[in-house]
């Protein structure tokens, strides 16, 4: 209120109509953010379930208003009037405050990303954008360890840790993932000048990639829509890492270690219930949104489709709510197939171990990461000398990356299964036999048992 | 037996480590109210950091007194809460306590009644596998093959019902017989299952099997070897999977299947994954001796005539089958009245859970589920 007051002042004092359209801009696109990480989250806990009930064979929801449509909302409303139950040996504080810092970063993680060309907040013209995302989302590391100490259980205790853990573990890679993109946009930038903002990243993919032809049709559907230039076709195994690294940073599975339900109950959210709850849950389905939409904008064109800038571009106020309209749907889609490869993933595989988990975080997805650093600025080293045009190197990466892709999905199923194998295999054997021979008599009857059945 | 009292609950604390760090053993408590302990098993593990270092078991939560109830119950009438032992395989339960008295009266089955039991064990085999390898999915973190499981797993039930009356405790199996023969149409009815059921397990092996993540969790771990294994007494896919090949349908083969043969299942690796494939291939071959008692399903009566006080002989005996988890065995003692004057059950899951301790030592906390989701165990026949 005190902020909004001040708005006011500040466009009272100043005749000047463009401040009142700049808070009318900043108001809109706050309240469509807000809106949409709230809803979001509440319409994929319902679309998971109802997904995941398809690939099962079964039905989900289905009681609760129409084809079970109403059924999410029912558990918002459950979830408000829940008892705010507290055990009594909890770290007051911290308990009470942990759900807000594990919401509030997910929530501030949406500044920097725009919706439609008129639907952004200001926040979205930082120039740090990759960087004031990754450090929101490393906040949430905070929530989980104070969630999961202040509760005073082990099975908590042990999910935050985890969470702690595996948290910082892949945001390394995640970053390096995005190192990659970083480089070719300074590649592409005439001045040498790359750039980490979401939203100049974004423009990469598709502005002045397309000249305007002139003819009606094709000016409507390719201007500022050019698939070919999506960052996602130069950096494909930087995609899927940067996904995998999105699916350990929301704990989803086959990370979702912390709250592995088969062993730890439910990790750091096991003591806590009602609107609490809630909150992480929120937090969670909230950063799932979020992970998506930053692969959207730096590696699918962002909310570019058919017809925005096109639309957008006639100066025209119906015209181009139409095109913001759009906009917003072409981002909603894209961000929304994301997530349908989160449920997707999460209905087929199962889980891994914590120590495979770290080994496939530090032994497999760095180096992997840094090698891709490695090989696009060489690549890069060698046409540009070679004298090539900007269009031929990227045609070469991208060939060079999706080779690279191939092998890393090859080679990583094995490199799994083999070095948890070699690790853990011959260790254990020789310590349990050592352990079975001291304790155990030594039945020669035994033996002859087994020989002589059959 | 381990009481809450007996435990140390203020561990000691544990040597320096070489950095000089000194760390406090963790007594976590699993269960008996925990998702995953496949019913009311309690574990006390002592943890050092996620490793395991030592585990008690603490049974007794789902004790029912079945074997005192046997005792109050006639012969006949005692039939029905063997299905409640190990709850998922109730067929074999009756098979077992019906088996045990007739081998005592010195009665046999008609072969028709022998090949109907057959056909029901080995369904119970298939649907009891399949609970025990979709929960294990479900252990390591996989959601879709416990669904996928208990879809097909409801087909053999709905056979049951059909059967019994009853789709869960069937009371099907009696002295010398079974209780009705087939509805029409039955067996033509069971056979179309099994055809949609080799095709959804073809789905399901693809699904698991296969998967690089379910290797990396289940391979090398909870390993048991052939001494071991014959040390602890165990019984059924956990001894088979350890590279021993024992099967009571084939080593000591009961009613039909003196004349059906059994190809028995046996794997060489000891560890989770090996147990898994071993249940896999079980399923495979049940449903293959399920087609074969279909295929040779004789002719004539479903039971020989017992009186209706049927009094067993005094005397004692043992019979034991293949349950789906190993040598189900009752040893019943008759003092020639109409109730039995003891009736012990050689559960395989109680014998089974004492290699447990043995097997996680060493291991780290994630592990813990994933061995014991692999012996399979049913709390049921733990506690009785």
């Amino acid at each position: 209120m005190l902020f909004a007051s001040m708005l006011v002042k500040l466009a009272s004092q100043s005749s000047n109509v463009n401040i009142w359209l700049d808070i009318l801009e900043f108001v809109v696109a706050f309240l469509s953010f807000f809106g949409f990480v709230l809803t979001s989250a509440v319409i994929l806990v319902l679309a998971e379930r109802k997904i995941m009930a398809w690939m099962q064979d079964r039905v989900g929801p289905i009681h609760t208003g129409p084809w079970g449509l109403l059924q999410s909302v029912a558990d918002v409303g459950k979830l408000l009037m829940k008892e705010d139950i507290r055990a009594v040996k909890t770290d007051k504080s911290l308990f009470i405050l942990a759900p807000s810092v594990f919401l509030a970063p997910v929530i501030a993680a949406f500044a920097v990303l725009p919706l439609s060309p008129y639907v952004s907040v200001p926040g979205t013209a930082l120039a740090t954008g990759i960087v004031y995302y990754v450090a929101m989302s490393s906040i949430d590391v905070v929530g989980v360890i104070m969630a999961g100490w202040s509760s005073n259980n082990k099975y908590s205790l042990i999910g935050g840790l985890r969470s702690a853990a595996q948290m910082i573990s892949y945001e390394l890679p995640l970053v390096l993932a995005l190192v990659g993109v970083v480089m070719l946009t300074s590649i592409l930038a005439n001045s040498g000048l790359g750039t980490i903002s979401i939203r100049d990243m974004m423009t990469y993919q598709t502005g002045g990639v397309y000249p305007g032809k002139g003819i009606g049709f094709f000016d409507f559907i390719f201007q500022g829509f050019t698939p070919w230039a999506w960052f996602f076709l130069q950096q494909p195994l930087m995609f899927i890492i940067y996904y995998i690294c999105g699916l350990a940073e929301t704990n989803r599975p086959p990370f979702d270690l912390p709250e592995a339900e088969s062993e730890l109950v439910a990790g750091y959210l096991t003591e806590y219930s009602g609107m609490r709850w809630a909150m992480f849950f929120l937090g969670e389905y909230g950063n799932m949104t979020i992970v998506s939409a930053i692969a959207t904008y730096i590696f699918l064109g962002g909310f570019s489709g058919p017809g925005v800038a096109f639309l957008t571009g006639l100066n025209n106020g119906g015209w181009g709510l139409l095109g913001n309209l759009l906009a917003i749907g072409y981002f909603v889609i894209k961000v929304y197939l994301l997530c349908f490869v989160f449920i997707w993933v999460r209905s087929t595989l199962p889980r891994l171990r914590a120590d495979q988990l770290m080994q496939f975080a530090w032994l497999i997805l760095i180096p992997v990461t840094l090698f891709n650093i490695i090989v696009t600025a060489l690549i890069y080293l060698v046409m540009n000398s070679l004298g090539s045009p900007n269009w031929l190197f990227q045609i070469v990466l991208g060939i060079v990356n999706f080779a690279m892709l191939i092998g890393f999905i090859y080679i990583v199923g094995r490199a799994t299964v083999a070095t948890t194998r070699r690790a853990q295999a011959p260790s254990i054997r020789a310590r349990r036999r050592a352990a079975a021979a001291g304790q155990l008599p030594e039945r020669a009857s035994a033996g002859a048992a087994s020989s002589g059945q059959k | 037996m381990v009481t809450n009292q007996s435990i140390n609950t203020n561990p000691p604390v544990t040597d320096d480590t070489s950095e000089g760090i000194t760390s406090q053993e963790m007594l976590l408590n699993m269960g008996p109210q925990h998702p995953s302990t496949h019913g009311v098993l309690r574990l006390i593990l002592t943890m050092e950091g996620e490793t395991v270092t030592d585990c008690t078991p603490v049974i007794g939560y789902l004790h029912r007194g079945i074997e005192k109830i046997l005792e109050n119950r006639t012969v006949m009438g005692g039939i029905r809460y063997m299905d409640n032992a190990d709850y998922l395989s109730p067929m074999l339960n009756e098979t077992a306590y019906a088996g045990a008295v007739e081998q005592l009266m010195g009665i046999e089955a008609p072969r028709r009644a022998q090949y109907i039991r057959l056909l029901t064990n080995e369904m119970q085999r298939i649907a009891s596998h399949l609970v025990a390898i979709g929960t294990y999915g479900l252990d390591l973190g996989a959601f879709t093959p416990v669904l996928w499981t208990f879809r097909d797993r409801e087909g053999i039930l709905s056979l049951f019902e059909a059967l019994g009356g009853s789709r869960f405790n069937v009371n099907y199996m009696r002295v010398g017989g079974v209780l009705h023969d087939f509805p029409k149409g039955w067996l033509k009815e069971c056979e179309v299952f099994l055809d949609q059921l080799e095709k959804n397990m073809v789905e399901l092996d693809l699904l698991l099997t296969g998967n690089e993540i379910f290797d990396a969790r289940t391979q090398g771990v909870g390993y048991i070897d052939q001494q071991q294994a014959i040390a602890y007494g165990l019984t059924g896919p956990m001894l088979r999977a350890s590279g021993i090949s024992w099967d009571l349908r084939v080593n000591r083969p009961y009613m039909a299947y003196r004349e059906v043969p059994v190809n028995v299942q046996v794997r060489q690796e000891g560890d989770c994954f090996a147990r898994y494939l071993v249940r896999m291939m079980e399923i495979t071959e049940s449903i293959r001796l399920c087609r074969v008692a279909i295929d040779k399903m004789p002719a004539g009566p479903i039971g020989t005539r017992t009186p209706i006080a049927l009094r067993p002989p005094r005397g004692e005996t043992y019979f034991a089958i293949e349950s789906s988890k190993g040598e189900l065995g009752i040893y019943f003692i008759s003092d020639g009245s109409e109730y039995p004057w003891r009736a012990k059950i050689r559960g395989p899951s109680f014998v089974n859970l004492q290699i447990l301790p043995e097997m996680l030592r060493g291991h780290k906390m994630g592990d813990v589920i994933a061995i014991l989701g692999s012996t399979d165990i049913v709390l049921g026949e733990v506690d009785r």
